[in-house]
């Protein structure tokens, strides 16, 4: 938003400096003399507030527009923010850059002297390595006709590093007494705003081009940042309307004291809020409905049921599966919903006793893997088959973990590819593989850019969200058929909304369309 | 605690993390970086984990010689060998004894392997072992040129370590990804054997995109094609991004309730 | 191994050696032996896995197995360095952050009613991932179920809503697209009727296939209801567009992928053999 702001202000101090460049021309009278002008009334009804909606930091100013701006004189060309900084402001900054400097030498230092060590030695094992030694020998700025000398240098290495040496514990003493005097005075700084106007000054901000109401004033929550803001304290602004001659401008507007802080609660995503209240309850619900025993419709899917097939088919050619679990963290939704597919599978491989491979490209989504297909054994009846390195890790480069699987795809033979996941450009080089090696394919993902080359490539393919509706059909537990009719309903609710919104808009009421929009 | 802990876990940060973000308070703000920083952090002991993996892997099928367990001293080797890169560095000029030192420790790690994964020979292989860790030790002290700069940030910036990411993984990387140019070339003639409604639109649509810069056809068609390709592009390729991201959207949202409520716990085994 | 194998072996090594001791000669500075070695084996990986087009071979499989050591090891260093070294020792403690060299950020956290120093908060990350570490021992390997639940929970709140505000919100408001542009009666609009691609028609018309795509592309998404009548009608139409979309998708990438290839043989053809300049 900020952004945007600024863009605007930038903008329109463009087009207005142009304005105002043609206006000047005119109010020059033939004779080559600039009248005397009056100045341009103040702003009115200066207020400062608190940002909404923020983590604090932050303060708005809004006025309204001064008589002279763009009508009257029309000679304001901007309105200038001041802001008013207790003298212990600048001791804050200059004891913040100290220690931020301190800092930066000592890890300088640090590194430095075990450099410059390390090339003494060297010179002096070897004069002739004067050239090739890493690190910078100070020389003389002065003297143009200087010539570096291996004694010279050495003089100069011995040198930096005794001062480096001797410097670098008085630099770390002072460090600690810097840090409580830099905390000290921030923790001062509510008080000295309390003092105003005693003991302090005005410092410039910045302006916004004529025809704006608005200035927002913000900075960094880090206090070791050279732009920290507080919260909570007294603050002081003023704003002047300015003309294109800076001598010529209006009587100064004060307002305050304003405090800034953060809000608990951001009303701007009030729609996001409340759909989320909607989708839950409407889950909650039909997850009722369907733990009554009510039969739910679920349309069948022919890349889920093809799996059963596919693991028969392994099973009587006795040959492995191989289910790549895709690119994505064990957080994402396609990796999870993979998971639940995954434990279907392995269940039946278990029972049929037909090996499964599953190479992993994150190590966390090889732990979640290994688990589910462990306790998928565990429910087959059959825990003693289960071998540890059926799910492994590959590595987590993404073309490494391609060349991996692929030649896995042509050593193993797998009978069966099974893709479900967060794929990216690999998807085609898997499945083409896999393809040529003659194996049967499935796969699922949710990444719109590679569903095409699945497609091609695979013999099913779930298409985005089918993917994640997967896990409720293979489970057929009510509880998941439930949020899967809860995520219809809201389809159903979006369709409806997207009909409503077409007719409201084509008929010129902005403000249905309007309340879904999100700020922040 | 085995069963309910971790669920209540997740009840507590996933129920967190919904609210933090109606929340734009600093102090909500601070929780929220540093539950990321923890994720990360969790990740790399993930990776031991993963590379444990990974060596237990290979050390099973050089034992129980699988297809193609001969490469997996390769594999190893790469490992250790980039690793020592990674851990190490040379500030001199001159290489000195650091490509030996490199070896030795290569092969001690191997040699571990070995006697890891033999069912013969196990005391000679440990002490060949032991043999080129003696070297490897006896050139770290011995060779006045070579120092170890273990504990310090440099270890990313070392010359061999930059160059064998340079020369190794990249070239292998791009090369890789440009396999795609024959696969979708393979891709594209199965798809043009396809014979139902669905893989002819397909490919209809295909061919007129990928035509649109054709400088042979625009005697013929003018700018239609690239007219049409572009409106694909803009109409209807938008409306299926969206009903696909609205639905994509409704499934996060879904499964996010179902993991929070602990109704999806597939993931926990 | 077969002779054929073992001469083709030869041959390839012969070759190497040649292009090392002939680049070698080419290159000027300090590390020209060291460089012009990485140059050819560069090269030589690149045929490697390039020779995967014909069929799996022994140098593919080589360059595999190598791709996937070090490309683990080099996560392992990155990891360590950015991460352990870079991201927690500065905030765990001042000794190591010394003996590491980086800059110490000690601090805390206050909550007003509570406050927790930053060694305290970063170690919980380290003791979730030591359960992690737990996996290997059996006894105590459902620890390691802690730390999994800590990320997958953190993420599901994470995602749930932060998708909704980025996508799903503003793709129902950018749905809202008149179906009437510039409308000013039939008369006008048969009058003035074209077929240009930004004529009155083609716009009105977009905006239909829009609308109806966005619908019909949802109703082939509903999994609860019988795919018949009028709804299996408009559930056909919405896997067409899909599938005109995916084709649409198909064809934009070729033209991208051909040119990673274009990028490879100038490698091969411009840094190895410098034929071309």
């Amino acid at each position: 938003m900020r952004s945007i702001i600024t863009f605007v202000a930038v903008l329109s101090l463009c087009v207005g400096a142009t304005a105002l460049a043609q206006t000047d021309s005119v109010l020059v009278d033939s004779a080559g003399v600039t009248p005397v002008q009056p100045p341009p009334a103040p702003v009115t009804n200066l207020q400062a507030v608190d940002t909404d909606n923020d983590h604090g930091h932050s303060i708005t100013l809004t006025w309204d527009l001064s008589v002279d701006d763009g009508k009257g004189q029309n000679n304001v060309l901007s309105y200038q923010i001041f802001r008013w900084f207790p003298s212990l402001m600048d001791q804050v900054d200059s004891l913040r850059g100290e220690r931020s400097n301190a800092r930066s030498t000592m890890r300088a230092f640090r590194s430095d002297i075990p450099r410059a060590e390390h090339a003494l030695n060297e010179l002096r094992e070897d004069p002739g390595k004067l050239e090739s030694i890493r690190f910078e020998v100070s020389i003389p700025a002065d003297d143009s006709a200087f010539v570096l000398t291996t004694d010279y240098a050495i003089t100069a290495l011995q040198d930096t590093i005794a001062v480096m040496t001797a410097r670098l514990p008085e630099i770390k003493d002072g460090l600690e007494p810097l840090q409580i005097r830099f905390e000290e005075a921030l923790a001062q700084l509510p008080e000295a705003h309390n003092q105003y106007p005693n003991d302090g000054d005005w410092e410039y901000l910045g302006a916004v081009v004529a025809g704006n109401t608005s200035y927002e004033n913000s900075g960094s929550k880090d206090f070791t940042a050279p732009d920290f803001f507080p919260d909570y304290t007294d603050l002081y602004y003023r704003v002047e309307a300015v003309s294109a001659d800076t001598t010529l401008r209006s009587e100064a507007i004060l307002v305050g004291p304003v405090h800034s802080s953060g809000q608990w609660f951001h009303t701007g995503k009030i729609p996001v809020l409340i759909f989320v209240l909607v989708f839950f309850v409407l889950t909650v619900l039909f997850v009722q409905v369907a733990k009554k025993g009510k039969e739910l419709y679920v349309r069948p899917l022919a890349g889920i049921e093809a799996v059963d097939d596919a693991i028969g088919r392994a099973t009587e050619m006795g040959r492995p599966i191989l289910y790549v679990l895709g690119l994505g963290s064990a957080d994402m939704v396609a990796t999870i919903a993979s998971f639940t597919i995954l434990g279907r599978v392995a269940k039946k491989v278990a029972e049929y006793q037909t090996p499964i491979i599953v190479p992993c490209y994150d190590p966390i989504v090889m732990a979640v893997a290994q688990e589910v297909v462990k306790s998928s054994y565990l429910d087959a009846g059959r825990p003693d088959d289960y071998d540890e390195d059926a799910v492994h890790f590959v590595t987590n480069l993404q073309f490494a973990y391609v060349a991996a699987v692929n030649g896995t795809m042509l050593r193993e033979l797998p009978a069966t590819n099974i893709y479900m996941g967060k794929f990216f450009a690999e998807s085609l080089l898997l499945a083409e593989t896999g393809a040529l090696a003659g194996s049967i394919q499935i796969a699922g993902t949710d990444e719109i850019a590679q569903i095409p080359f699945f497609i091609v490539a695979c013999d099913y393919t779930l298409i985005g969200e089918e993917l994640y509706a997967a896990s409720a059909y293979l489970g057929r537990e009510p509880i998941l058929l439930g949020s899967l009719k809860a995520q219809d309903w809201a389809k159903a609710a979006i369709v409806i909304i997207a009909i409503v919104g077409m007719l409201t808009t084509a008929f010129g009421w902005p403000g249905f369309a309007e309340a879904f929009h999100v700020s922040g | 605690m085995k069963q309910q802990f971790p669920r209540l876990l997740v009840l507590v940060f996933g129920a967190f993390l919904l609210f933090q973000f109606f929340m734009p308070h600093e102090k909500s703000e601070w929780l929220y970086e540093y539950l990321l920083d923890w994720i990360i952090i969790i990740g790399i002991f993930a990776l031991a984990i993963g590379i444990w993996s990974l060596i237990r892997v290979h050390v099973d099928k050089i034992k129980n010689k699988k297809i193609g367990w001969q490469y997996s001293y390769v594999t190893l080797a790469g490992l250790v060998g980039f690793i020592v890169f990674g851990f190490t560095i040379r500030n001199g000029a001159e290489w000195g004894w650091y490509f030996p030192f490199v070896l030795s420790v290569v092969g001690m790690f191997l040699m571990i392997i070995q006697a890891m994964a033999s069912r013969a020979k196990v005391a000679m292989f440990a002490g060949l072992a032991g043999v080129f860790a003696l070297t490897a030790l006896l050139i770290g002290i011995f060779d006045k040129a070579f120092s170890f700069h273990f504990a310090t940030s440099e270890g990313l910036q070392a010359y061999m370590f930059v160059h064998s990411f340079d020369f190794i993984l990249i070239p292998i990387f791009a090369t890789m990804f440009s396999l795609l140019a024959f696969f979708i070339a393979s891709a594209a003639y199965r798809a043009f054997r396809a014979r139902s409604i669905m893989a002819t639109l397909l490919l209809l649509s295909a061919i007129i995109v990928m035509l649109r810069f054709n400088p042979y056809l625009e005697p013929v068609f003018g700018s239609y094609i690239s007219q049409t390709s572009s409106w694909l592009m803009n109409v209807p390729n938008l409306a299926a991004q969206r009903a696909i991201v609205m639905g994509v959207g409704l499934g996060i949202v879904a499964t996010g309730l179902k993991v929070i409520l602990g109704i999806e716990r597939k993931y926990m085994g | 191994m077969k002779r054929t194998s073992l001469i083709v072996f030869a041959v390839v090594c012969l070759i190497f050696v040649l292009s090392w001791v002939l680049k070698a000669g080419t290159i000027d500075g300090d590390n020209a032996i060291q460089d012009a070695f990485l140059v050819t084996l560069a090269s030589f990986l690149t045929l490697a896995i390039m020779s995967f087009m014909y069929k799996d071979n022994a140098y593919y499989k080589f360059a595999e197995h190598l791709f996937v050591g070090v490309s683990a090891a080099y996560w392992m260093c990155v990891g360590f360095w950015s991460t352990i070294v870079g991201n927690l020792v500065p905030r765990l403690s001042e000794g190591l952050s010394e003996a590491f060299g980086v800059p110490y950020l000690g601090g805390e956290l206050d909550f007003g009613f509570l406050t927790l120093p930053y060694p305290l908060l970063y170690f919980i990350p380290i003791i979730l991932g030591a359960f992690l570490l737990f996996r290997l021992v059996p006894k105590v390997g459902w620890l390691s179920r802690w730390p999994l639940a800590f990320i997958v929970g953190t993420f599901a709140g994470l995602n749930l809503v932060r998708y909704l505000r980025s996508d799903f919100m503003s793709q129902i408001s950018s749905t809202f697209v008149p179906l009437l542009v510039d409308w000013h009666g039939f008369g006008h609009f048969f009058a003035n009727f074209s077929l240009a691609a930004d004529g009155q028609f083609v716009a009105m018309f977009s905006n239909l296939v829009i609308f109806l795509g966005v619908v019909c592309g949802l109703i082939y998404f509903f999994f609860s209801k019988e795919h018949t009548g009028l709804f299996g009608k408009a559930s056909r139409v919405g896997i067409w567009i899909l599938m005109i979309t995916f084709g649409a998708s198909f064809g934009y990438t070729v033209m991208g992928r051909i040119s990673l290839l274009v990028g490879r043989l100038t490698f091969l053809f411009k840094d190895w053999l410098g034929i071309i300049s």
